[in-house]
């Protein structure tokens, strides 16, 4: 304990200054499929699902890819048929 | 009311062609019989499967598209649970999600005019909104 109150009472008093904040420049997320106009998303075009789909299986959410809501909606329900069809893998544990 | 489908099928790869045909057939005979038409017929014939479905790493698939009243489905659903040739099948209803589609093209359309506005004027994009005379596009 005393170790740890030594170390405390160090970095206390050299008061050292706290980095700037780190700003990151990213380009804005865009929906793919508002762009490319599709009104409707088929499951048997499974190799554009595979885009949005971990390699787990698992579904990648909006806020990473992107994807407008009305667009994830119809996305989620397009992965799942596409399993159901087994042209996609459901969730599988990480092995290794 | 006639409504547009799609039927999705996988069927045992130990099938003959003959027994693919006969399922197909049969299929079309309900929607026959429904004064349903069948649009189009695709088959992809053998594919890998993405995981072993009753211990077959292979799958036919069959895709149909009619134009059929609801009811019909009632009998061919019956028919596909129980044949033992075919080991997935998928429903779908199309026409009620084009119409949804529409709320896009408005929006599209909305973000179009934007997009123009914003580069001739900056300042005047955002007040034009309420001027805008929306066209619903029908189609059924």
């Amino acid at each position: 304990m005393k170790t740890n109150q030594n170390g405390g009472s160090n970095s206390g008093s050299t008061n050292t200054p706290k980095y700037p904040k780190k700003f990151y420049f990213s380009r804005r997320k865009y929906c793919v499929f508002c762009k490319d106009k599709i009104k409707f998303i088929d499951y048997k075009n499974y190799k554009i699902l595979e885009n949005f789909v971990l390699e787990t299986g698992k579904i990648l959410p909006a806020r990473v890819t992107g994807t407008c809501s009305y667009h994830q909606k119809q996305l989620s329900k397009a992965i799942k048929r596409a399993r159901h069809m087994a042209f996609l893998k459901f969730v599988e544990p990480k092995r290794g | 009311m006639k409504r547009k489908y799609e039927i999705g099928l996988i069927i045992n790869p130990e099938a003959t062609e003959e027994e693919v045909r006969k399922i197909i057939d049969s299929i079309a005979g309900i929607i026959k019989k429904a004064k349903g038409s069948i649009e189009n017929i695709d088959e992809w014939g053998r594919r890998k499967l993405a995981f072993p479905i009753e211990k077959h790493k292979e799958g036919i698939y069959v895709f149909i598209n009619a134009d059929v009243v609801g009811a019909a489905f009632l009998n061919i659903e019956r028919r596909l649970k129980l044949s033992e040739k075919v080991m997935r099948f998928v429903i779908l209803r199309l026409d009620d999600k084009l119409k949804k589609a529409n709320k896009l093209t408005k929006k599209w359309k909305r973000m179009e005019k934007m997009s123009r506005k914003s580069q001739e004027i900056k300042e005047e994009s955002l007040d034009d909104e309420n001027s805008e005379d929306m066209e619903v596009e029908d189609e059924d």
